[in-house]
């Protein structure tokens, strides 16, 4: 019985609350939240690739699309490390299964399978950002060095940005984890987080796709 | 561990101490409140700076210490953060980041009983409502006066007291303010108020969100008008920004850049919460056929900002990133394309036009059928046309872009989306005559307003045809025929919708009526004078006066120097209705739970509302619009057993 309820039943709700709202959906308020805060995220990258596809396609020196154009892309003498790029797609997919397996953990009640994910979803994360650093620091060019550097940079340094909120959630929810936080019939905690996670991977997918293999 | 309370929930135990929210008494340092924001900001602001400079060290960029950048993105990033820290809008989740009980149904911050309360971290959407229309009002006279400033300039031909870049300035800052910080904000504060009230919700969905959206706003507009004081003058390339100029004039515009990002998150955060809420929390028997057409509106209007607004967040990244880390985005020397900046403005700023009228709409129905004491004419097909409004404004962007020099195909399919958004758009005027047609009218304050807005509504969305062809276009565009166009449509259109609304609910949110003569006055005074002052525009603008420069040929002097009287006489009348407002809001008389008789759920209750709005959750029965229809009834408040009793 919740708070209300029993308040209600008392007659004692003046002061201490609202009476509770109805429920006109079935859907949960915060995962509704949570999913219409990744629209909005999806078209924030939907501006992203739009320049992206401006400064590649779209610009009139880019017009000519033919195998050369798109094969000198990027502008020689640079190159994006497409296989680095790749195992960290990998890193970023698995972290997707550890969430999933964290949160299926949590509903049966295992609390420790809860914590494994968690900490294990982290260090992917963590790992991913790394990598990204070291791959920003070899790259062999700058945010100066011209449109595809800007489209690079932009389109990668966002996703990262997304990692890095997404991991502050995820450390926020294994903090609470750790305290003794949740259980089979309240997890909402967790699964949040693990929506806006497996957003930011399946974007990094796309912006993978994009950015190094088309 | 005893108490396991997750956020977001919407469950709690409610047992044992009960702590774990509640503020520990402390010092005046540590309080939530504009003590603790103000060294909180400049703490902010300090690491801010020391995060730049790491940036700009990590990144190998010569000179690593250019002091105006750094100052600039400590000033305009950080600081912010550090200020809504330190005022308290981050508290709760602080909390629970900490792995602390919470609790989700948490109100200590709930609710007014003195002024101070509205200037805090307040998650009453009542509370919030006024915020935020207050702070929008404050912004409109702001951004009014400087129109004042420039109309005397402009009064003659030549440069009389202003230099160039000064005008620029003024304008820019007059446009931006009035979109981003009266006119998009101002509709979220009355739906603020009135949408949980309507759908017989005790509150918004997410009350501490609601809360930090209302604060992301004065930041905002703080922003934007603290861009005066940035070395080189304010931002001057007009409320559009295009690059590459917007990125070479001098720092003022980062303050456009960054101001935008705040009023856009406090946007996005807001229509995410009248979503949620509207879907989730309306009373039993409110179906989505049985809700006011204000939720429709704030509904349909909601569902744009999530999905535009963060397209004139890209943008504006792409400036700062082209002025701040030397990208290229729109720099054609480096490979970039400058057209890129203006498409995905106006992707974002063209459905904007519409979040900027169509809760407009939703009040405008609201009024006329309740003064008309008719049901509305075609309410399912007033709700269609808002979607209809709503797909079409994704589809329009680029008629801003005619003279621009894009692809050329692109400009008569974009020319026919915009047409055929004249279609929903009649729709909702003729319903809006019908529904007067044979109603026994009530000239009041709210109503004539609402008369006001369609006539003159109708001319802008008139000429608003007239720019959207193609042809005509090419001739008028950076004209005053456009300045014209959007005063009408804003000023004409949404503007007089929202003085319908704030008189409306002016008895609701403060308990009290206004003085119905000085509505009147005001109403004529605005009426008569706004179209003094824009309808002349319309000809000097054909006849080739450009927009946005100071001086102009003096041919168009005498006309020029009406339009600056007129606008004097447009200035004063809005001091008419601060003053009824101020006076009525302190000692007006007691209005009364329900002075217009109406039946929407917002007017069954007490003005102002109780504190958690309904004392039990009220069933709806019927529509919401069932004037003179015998027997009709909206909702039923209390016990449905004792029904009859009350409604």
């Amino acid at each position: 019985m919740t708070a209300h309820a029993e308040a209600a039943a008392h007659g004692h709700a003046e002061h201490h609350g609202p009476p509770p709202a109805n429920r006109s959906s079935r859907m949960e308020p915060s995962t509704l939240g949570m999913l219409l805060f990744i629209a909005s995220e999806a078209m924030l990258f939907g501006s992203f690739f739009a320049a992206y596809f401006f400064v590649r396609v779209v610009n009139p020196d880019a017009t000519i699309v033919t195998p050369e154009r798109w094969a000198t892309w990027p502008p020689e003498p640079y190159e994006f490390p497409v296989f680095v790029a790749g195992v960290n797609t990998a890193i970023l997919v698995t972290s997707s299964f550890t969430i999933h397996w964290a949160v299926q953990s949590i509903r049966r009640g295992n609390r420790r399978g809860l914590q494994a994910g968690l900490v294990a979803t982290i260090a992917l994360g963590l790992a991913f950002l790394l990598t990204q650093a070291i791959e920003y620091a070899h790259v062999g060019f700058n945010t100066t060095d011209g449109a595809f550097a800007s489209v690079f940079f932009g389109l990668t340094g966002l996703h990262g940005a997304h990692v890095a909120v997404g991991l502050s959630l995820l450390i926020f929810a294994a903090v609470r984890a750790f305290r003794g936080h949740y259980s089979p019939e309240h997890y909402h905690g967790v699964e949040i987080p693990g929506i806006y996670w497996h957003f930011v991977d399946v974007m990094w997918i796309v912006v993978y796709a994009t950015v190094y293999l088309l | 561990m005893t108490t396991v309370a997750d956020h977001g929930t919407g469950h709690d135990t409610g047992h044992g101490p009960p702590g774990p929210y509640a503020p520990r008494p402390r010092g005046i340092l540590m309080r939530p409140g504009f003590v603790r924001a103000t060294w909180c900001a400049a703490a902010f602001f300090v690491v801010g700076m020391y995060i730049v400079v790491g940036l700009r060290w990590l990144a190998g960029w010569d000179p690593i210490y250019d002091w105006t950048i750094i100052t600039l993105v400590g000033a305009l990033t950080a600081a912010p953060i550090g200020f809504l820290l330190g005022l308290g809008a981050f508290d709760y989740w602080l909390y629970w980041i900490s792995g602390r009980p919470t609790l989700p149904e948490d109100h200590s911050g709930h609710g007014a009983t003195r002024w101070q309360d509205y200037f805090r971290v307040n998650t009453d959407h009542k509370v919030i409502g006024v915020q935020y229309t207050v702070t929008t009002f404050v912004f409109l006279l702001v951004g009014g006066l400087m129109a004042m400033i420039f109309r005397v300039e402009l009064a003659e031909p030549g440069l009389q007291f202003l230099d160039g870049e000064t005008f620029n300035g003024l304008v820019s800052v007059h446009a931006t303010l009035l979109i981003f910080t009266f006119m998009v904000p101002v509709f979220a504060g009355l739906g603020n108020y009135v949408i949980p009230l309507m759908i017989g919700a005790p509150d918004m969905a997410f009350p501490r969100l609601n809360a930090l959206s209302y604060w992301l706003l004065p930041i905002a507009g703080v922003m934007f008008l603290a861009s005066f004081l940035a070395p080189g003058g304010a931002f001057a390339a007009g409320w559009t920004a295009y690059a590459p100029l917007s990125s070479e004039l001098p720092v003022g515009s980062m303050f456009f850049n960054m101001g935008v990002q705040f009023a856009g998150a406090s946007s996005i955060l807001t229509a995410l919460n009248f979503l949620v809420t509207i879907i989730t929390m309306r009373a039993p028997g409110m179906t989505f056929w049985r809700m006011p057409l204000l939720v429709w509106a704030n509904f349909t209007t909601s569902l744009l900002v999530v999905l535009a607004t963060p397209f004139i967040a890209g943008s504006q990244f792409f400036v700062l990133f082209d002025r701040v880390m030397h990208t290229d985005f729109f720099v054609p020397e480096g490979g970039g394309y400058a057209l890129g900046y203006q498409h995905i403005f106006w992707f974002y700023s063209h459905p904007a036009v519409y979040i900027m009228i169509l809760p407009g709409f939703g009040i405008i129905s609201e009024v006329i059928s309740v003064f008309s004491r008719k049901p509305i004419f075609g309410y399912r097909l007033m709700a269609i046309s808002l979607i209809g409004i709503l797909v079409l404004g994704f589809s329009v962007w680029a008629h801003h872009l005619f003279v621009a020099g894009m692809a050329d195909w692109l400009r008569v399919p974009m020319m026919i989306t915009t047409l055929l958004i004249a279609v929903p758009t009649g729709v909702k005027v003729f319903s809006w005559l019908a529904t007067m047609w044979e109603g026994r009218i009530h000239l009041t304050t709210p109503m004539l307003f609402a008369l006001g807005f369609v006539s003159t509504f109708v001319i802008g969305g008139l000429s608003g045809i007239y720019l959207g062809s193609v042809p005509v276009d090419i001739h008028a565009s950076d004209t005053y025929f456009v300045v014209a166009h959007i005063h009408y449509v804003f000023f004409g259109g949404s503007l007089l919708t929202v003085f319908a609304g704030v008189y409306y609910w002016f008895p609701k949110m403060t308990g009290r009526m206004y003085d119905e003569r000085l509505g009147k006055l005001h109403f004529w005074l605005t009426f008569v004078t706004l179209n003094l002052t824009f309808f002349p525009m319309h000809w000097v603008g054909l006849r080739g006066m450009p927009r946005r420069v100071a001086d102009y040929a003096a041919e168009f002097g005498a006309v020029n120097m009406f339009v600056t009287i007129s606008s004097f006489a447009l200035g004063a009348s809005f001091f008419v209705f601060l003053y009824n407002m101020i006076v009525s809001w302190a000692r007006g008389p007691a209005a009364g739970a329900n002075p217009w008789r109406a039946m929407t759920l917002e007017w069954q209750v007490s003005s102002p509302p109780p504190i958690f709005n309904f004392d039990e959750v009220p069933t709806v029965v019927g529509g919401p619009y069932e004037y003179g229809v015998p027997g009709a009834r909206h909702a039923v408040l209390g016990d449905p057993l004792r029904e009859g009793v009350h409604a």
